[in-house]
């Protein structure tokens, strides 16, 4: 079996990312320069009634055809949308051994909620079972291999928050491994009634928008969106005249093992996993952390106990999560395409209303307004239900 | 390492709880295949399943943990200790779990939303919300015996477990982690059952398809003490692009792909046998046929799924007959082939001794 070559190094030659801020790179670019949320009242289920009523959605126009749409749920087109933005920026790839490999939570939970409340009304026998045939959660890289026309194979995770970061840091090993030449690794989440109200019933979301770090936390702002990264070996990108965003150098992966919902309070997983990145990146330092950065009052204390004893007191840090709410599966991909925007304009986003600082999160946040710095190599974390925790290291070109 | 080590099984199968029993299903003859009684199949055209039967969760799980885990959970925590207490030893905190899982908590997502109908989205039990996402049975796993490796969940349909094993694979040959358990999990329940019955994709008289099973089945992989029953040699993976959404594809030069990749990998031109995906649905099963013939000539082909059904253990229940049968000296080395509804193709080598 073969190894995956540390030596083998990964260049990102594509990125495409929808969420709340923006429908592109371009416009979730501007909206993280101009520092504007992407967070209002919740508009997608409107005869409901929740304990908080606010979300990050996601304003969608139809990119793609009658026919291309067809049977594709929520969540797949967000991942179709995001896969062919970093596919057209990755250019000429060769596309027989590309694979997918896309992480998400819910899948076509959304439509299966229809299909389900329709079912009760008028019963099993008439409702159209055929409206859930993409609610398994391997749906969304399914359709992204086939309407991107993949020869490769698909890979899919649902290993709740963590999905995304995962399903880029197997791909890269993968490609590592020579089982792929190419690899469009994300992941993609439509917000859903299940996920919107379990969130609510477990207090951890934020009536307010969401204030990651901030002493006035109370939870998350939920969100969708998905981001897709193109993976090439390096020699293989340099060799076809591909332009490199960005270099991935290292993957960690860990599980709290603690409790079903909740992250160890000393951070231990999260710190295993952005050590593990930073040994495979061969670093010991970076210049800058994209947190996980929920805005819950557990997550956020755990993150920088996590920050302090892997990197140290003096690594600014921030949450994108301030943006474009908590995306879910999505959130390793959205995020990591964040992280590869802020390293080629080198500006680093903010966290947004930070406006009191938290005892228990005493690091440099970056708070309110984007800052232009000096970033060589980076991490991006998200960790997720079940204490899966995942890092990513990333640097410049 | 080049080759993976499997060193300890556990299984909750359909008609086979325990490792002893499986293989004892196995060699009968039969199947695991019955009508089923355990929902309402009225109205529905087909009416049978391979189903777990004689498996009290509370032979294994502790009454307060049992509760807060799903029906899920319990299957796969079950088949975790069973494993564990098979290899012999104990695993270490450095250890990765990875888990196969084609649809998931269907039941538990089902359970929920019934509540939130009555009762209203703020009154719905948190503990539900819990168990919805599909990576609860490997967390329960890792808080259970202290695992603090990698803990992913594959969700790639048929594919799942042996996906699940090729990742776990990848990082114990990288070096990252020393030891992991891989497996599979798969719970039938009334709407899955009544859902892919409505599409067609079930068997019944009048109609070839497949039958659903449900379980699951564990792996210790390079920990304990147990001799190998066998290694993982290498995996190969591709997409056949002539394939729907929601059914098998036409074209057998892309499962050959698939069957090559995984050869290569393993270092080796050839096989004794192939654990076929053959699950009873037309396309699937013809176009995997004639890609055998073409690639392998009359080569021997082991077929399963008519026993414990698709799906099962997440598609695991394949992989440990193929460990079973090298255990027991048949071969030397099998291929592991599974073919998925919508195109994708995953394989895997399996071999007897170490490379």
């Amino acid at each position: 079996m073969r190894k995956p070559e540390p030596a083998v190094r990964i260049a990102i030659t594509g990125a495409g990312i929808i969420c709340s801020i923006g429908r592109n790179q371009a416009e979730v670019w501007e909206s993280i320069v101009e520092a504007r949320a992407g967070i209002a009242r919740l508009t997608r289920f409107p005869n409901e009634t929740f304990t908080t009523d606010i979300a990050a959605e996601v304003a969608m126009d139809d990119p793609l055809t009658r026919r291309e749409a067809r049977r594709l749920s929520r969540t797949d087109l967000l991942a179709v949308i995001a896969a062919r933005e970093a596919l057209a920026q990755a250019g000429d790839v060769p596309l027989e051994r590309a694979i997918v490999s896309t992480g998400t939570s819910t899948g076509g939970l959304l439509e299966g909620e229809d299909y389900y409340t329709r079912r009760l009304a008028i019963g099993r026998r008439r409702a159209r079972a055929s409206r859930v045939l993409q609610q398994p959660t391997s749906g969304p890289s399914d359709a992204v291999a086939r309407l991107c026309g993949l020869g490769g194979g698909a890979v899919s995770n649902a290993t709740a928050c963590a999905s995304a970061g995962a399903a880029i840091g197997m791909a890269a090993d993968y490609l590592r491994a020579g089982h792929a030449d190419v690899a469009l690794a994300g992941g993609s989440d439509a917000l859903c009634r299940l996920t919107y109200s379990g969130f609510n019933v477990l207090q951890a979301v934020d009536p307010e928008p969401c204030s990651p770090f901030g002493a006035t936390r109370k939870g998350i702002t939920l969100g969708e969106g998905a981001g897709y990264l193109v993976l090439e070996r390096w020699d293989d990108a340099i060799a076809r005249g591909a332009t490199i965003l960005a270099e991935l150098t290292g993957y960690g992966a860990s599980c709290d093992a603690h409790h079903p919902t909740a992250p160890a309070e000393d951070g231990r997983g999260a710190e295993a996993a952005m050590r593990g990145a930073l040994a495979e990146a061969r670093i010991a330092s970076v210049d800058y952390v994209n947190a996980h950065g929920t805005g819950t009052l557990l997550n956020d204390s755990a993150e920088t106990k996590a920050i302090i004893a892997a990197l140290g007191t003096d690594v600014p840090v921030s949450s994108s999560k301030s943006y474009f709410g908590h995306t879910l599966g999505a959130s390793g991909a959205v995020e990591a395409v964040v992280t590869v925007l802020a390293l080629q304009h080198q500006i680093a986003p903010p966290t947004l209303r930070l406006h009191a600082s938290a005892d228990d999160c005493p690091l440099d946040y970056i708070p309110h307004a984007p800052r232009a710095m000096r970033m060589t190599d980076v991490l991006s974390n998200t960790f997720g239900f079940g204490g899966s925790n995942v890092s990513l290291a990333f640097r410049r070109v | 390492m080049v080759r993976v080590p499997i060193t300890g099984i556990g299984v909750i199968a359909p008609d086979a709880v325990g490792v002893d029993a499986f293989r004892a299903l196995l060699a009968s003859g039969g199947t695991a295949v019955h009508d089923v009684d355990r929902f309402d199949t009225t109205g529905l055209s087909a009416h049978q399943a391979a189903l777990v039967r004689d498996f009290k969760p509370r032979d294994y799980i502790a009454p307060m943990k049992m509760r807060r885990m799903n029906g899920l959970s319990r299957f796969a925590v079950a088949a975790a200790k069973l494993a564990i207490q098979d290899c012999g030893g104990s695993l270490p905190p450095e250890t990765g779990v990875a888990i196969g899982t084609a649809f998931g908590p269907v039941q538990t997502s089902v359970e929920y939303m019934h509540e939130y109908i009555e009762k209203g989205p703020s009154l719905a039990p948190p503990q539900l919300f819990a168990e919805s996402v599909a990576n609860a049975p490997g967390s329960h796993i890792a808080i259970e015996w202290g695992l603090r490796g990698f803990n992913v969940t594959i969700t790639q349909r048929e594919s799942s477990a042996l996906a699940a094993a090729m990742y776990a694979a990848t990082q114990l040959v990288k070096g990252t982690m020393s030891s992991a358990l891989i497996g599979g999990v798969e719970e039938a329940n009334e709407m899955l059952f009544s859902v892919l019955d409505r599409i067609g994709a079930l068997a019944h008289d009048e109609h070839a398809g497949l039958t659903l099973g449900e379980g699951s089945a564990m792996l210790v992989a390079n920990a304990g003490t147990r001799r190998p029953y066998g290694w993982l040699s290498g995996f190969g993976i591709a997409r056949d692009a002539t394939a729907p959404i929601s059914d098998w594809g036409t074209d057998a030069d892309r499962v050959i792909a698939a069957m090559n990749a995984a050869l290569r990998d393993a270092e080796l031109e050839n096989v004794d046998a192939i654990f076929a995906s053959a699950n009873g649905s037309p396309r699937g099963d013809d176009v995997e046929q004639r890609a055998i013939a073409k690639r392998f000539g009359g080569i021997e082909i082991v077929k399963t799924k008519q026993i414990f059904g698709e799906y099962a253990a997440g598609g695991a229940l394949q992989i440990v007959a193929a460990l079973l049968a090298l255990d027991e000296g048949r071969y030397d080395h099998v291929l592991v082939s599974s073919l998925s509804a919508g195109g994708g193709i995953v394989c895997a080598v399996l071999s007897r001794e170490d490379a």
